[in-house]
């Protein structure tokens, strides 16, 4: 981020030259070619431009995202109805998430989720971005291939698992009845265990492209030589995994786990399409509790208040993600 | 600075190694690619078989009966999506061109521009950041029916907007400040206005990053499903995931499957397409490491 303009322009800039060049300024609003009121009308110009430069981006997201962030605390601390006049009820909303048997069911399922399938996206995706990430023959359409999954994406594949794991028909039990590993009726969705797991390999099946494109834009800043002394040093290839590259992965690594990690905490599209959240309510995750929480049970101050809790957890998380982005290496 | 040395780290490996086993490393290669394409491929296929034929035990007999049936039904049967899959693609361009264009001003803005409360615009990108959507629904529906911006295209797109725009604005920022200012000062020596330096002296050298934030954002509103399936309730507004669900959990008779994986097929079409011109762009923004996952 080296070598902005700010850098370079010098700090004379200040509040009372810049209200003094207003009057300074030529009729017609171009600048004069001479001494110190040339920078001074550009720069009355220059924040102008640029508050009307990014004025459209922050209004947008200030209506769309910051607003809705406030006005959910806001009616989390009510009882607000459907239609009709509403009261505040303090953290009462919040209270009731710790007796809400199903909302903390949920809480659970995501948590155990995300420790199934976090670990694994990891290594497969370590080991496939050391696969893909020299520039041997091949190298780039391997990786453009390991990558379609991700870039199919989650709600399409969903709908394909969703038919390929029916009874009788799905490819993925007419595979697995061909290799003698289950029975063609296996009934995936109708078993919390079984779905979990076949949600859980469709994920991690999708998911690990993407580390590995995150791991291997970290591996290719790593200086060639660093490799070439430990070759002389006579070093083996975990070694040099374990001793260069891992090491000074540390940044693209701790990035890709939060990547994951906060994309689990927000999975959706799979359990409502795949299982509907069944059987019963075993595979419902935190989203599609709040999803169902408004959308059925229309609750909405209960809903709100699992959204902020949600908020503050993932805020946190992707706060830290900025907090590694900054520190940078490799 | 800054583009140099962007320029030396994007630089790979020297020249291609003749390393032995190159053939053996091929060979692994298409080995683990195909773990990753065959399952897409193989529903490509199926997506030719009659409905009768996927729902049936399997044998190599229902192969024999390929045709373009299933998408004969989606696109003119009686309930065809036609309209659902113009609708998403009318929203997934909606939201690119509109991403592209607000972010790339923002950028510009941020990147170029000296100005009084820039940080603190700034931070409302960077909140807005990490914000995830999935938790602003309930405020979100309150609000866009409030605005009259339920079961509205509009809404869905400048909804997706809002989410794909700090990552674009952060990606266009990073571009403009690694545009040498040698050249903006040459484009204001020349007489140039603020747009015409961004329209005529800037447009070449930024357009990778106008680039990757497209693609981002198309790749995330065409087939984006729970965001459509809170604010759009109306048959006619639904875009195509939220209409394939609509197939998939029909309780009133049977699923027709031939429909689900022919209109899966569908949705897959543009996000290979788009990502495999563009797919370098994809990389620009995984290195800039603002992604969500």
């Amino acid at each position: 981020m080296a070598g902005g303009p700010r850098s370079e322009r010098g700090q004379s800039h200040d509040m009372t030259l810049t209200a003094r060049a207003e009057h300074v300024d030529s009729p017609a609003g171009r600048p004069v070619a001479r001494g110190s009121s040339r920078h001074t009308s550009r720069s009355v110009r220059e924040e102008r431009t640029g508050l009307a430069l990014v004025a459209p981006a922050i209004a947008i997201v200030a209506v769309f995202v910051l607003f809705p962030l406030g006005f959910c605390v806001y009616i989390s601390l009510t009882n607000w109805p459907l239609v009709g006049p509403y009261h505040f009820v303090g953290l009462a909303n919040y209270r009731a998430l710790v007796h809400d048997s199903t909302f903390l069911q949920s809480v659970t399922f995501t948590l155990k989720y995300t420790g199934i399938v976090t670990l694994p996206i990891l290594v497969i995706g370590y080991l496939l971005a050391v696969f893909v990430r020299g520039n041997r023959f091949g190298a780039t359409l391997f990786r453009t291939c390991i990558f379609l999954p991700f870039i199919v994406g989650i709600t399409t594949l969903s709908f394909l698992a969703e038919v390929e794991l029916q009874p009788g028909f799905g490819s993925v039990n007419v595979l697995l009845s061909k290799l003698h590993l289950a029975s063609l009726q296996t009934v995936w969705v109708q078993n919390s265990t079984l779905a979990l797991v076949a949600i859980s390999v469709l994920v991690v099946w999708l998911a690990s492209g993407l580390t590995m494109m995150l791991l291997m834009a970290g591996m290719q800043g790593i200086p060639d030589e660093l490799y070439e002394s430990a070759n002389v040093d006579g070093a083996s290839w975990w070694e040099k995994e374990r001793f260069v590259t891992i090491p000074l992965l540390r940044r693209s690594i701790a990035l890709s786990l939060i990547i994951s990690v906060v994309g689990s905490f927000l999975a959706f599209n799979q359990f409502f399409i795949i299982t509907d959240g069944g059987p019963g309510t075993s595979t419902v995750s935190v989203v599609m509790e709040i999803y169902e929480t408004f959308n059925t049970a229309m609750r909405v101050g209960g809903a709100s208040a699992m959204a902020v809790v949600l908020v503050v957890v993932v805020g946190l998380i992707t706060f830290v993600q900025f907090k590694v982005l900054r520190g940078g290496d490799a | 600075m800054a583009t140099h040395s962007l320029a030396a780290r994007a630089q790979p490996a020297p020249g291609p190694r003749r390393r032995p086993g190159t053939s053996l490393y091929f060979a692994a290669g298409l080995l683990v690619s195909a773990v990753f394409v065959l399952p897409l491929a193989w529903e490509v296929l199926r997506s030719f078989q009659p409905a009768s034929a996927i729902t049936s035990p399997p044998s190599l007999k229902s192969f024999s009966h390929l045709g373009l049936g299933n998408y004969r039904q989606l696109l003119t049967g009686q309930d065809d999506i036609v309209r659902n899959v113009v609708n998403s693609l009318i929203v997934a361009v909606a939201t690119s061109l509109l991403t592209s264009v607000v972010a790339t001003l923002a950028g510009y803005g941020f990147g170029r521009f000296r100005f009084r409360g820039s940080g603190a615009a700034f931070a409302v990108v960077l909140v807005g950041f990490m914000v995830p959507f999935q938790a602003v629904l309930t405020p979100l529906f309150l609000e866009m029916h409030y605005l009259h911006l339920l079961n509205s295209l509009i809404g869905l797109a400048l909804f997706y907007t809002a989410f794909n725009l700090p990552f674009g604005v952060y990606v266009m920022r990073n571009t403009f400040l690694q545009v040498p200012q040698e050249l903006v000062d040459a484009a204001k020596v020349d007489g140039a206005s603020t747009m015409s330096t961004l329209t005529r002296v800037l447009r070449a050298i930024v357009m990778p990053g106008i680039a990757t934030t497209f693609l981002y954002a198309f790749l995330f509103s065409w087939t984006e499903f729970l965001g459509a399936l809170t604010f759009v309730t109306n048959g006619s507004t639904y875009t195509l995931p939220v209409a394939l669900s609509n197939v998939e959990t029909n309780t009133y008779g049977s699923v027709n499957y031939g429909y689900l994986v022919a209109g899966a097929v569908i949705a897959m079409i543009p996000c290979v397409v788009v990502y495999v011109a563009l797919q370098r762009y994809y990389v620009r923004g995984l290195v800039s490491g603002a992604v969500k996952g």
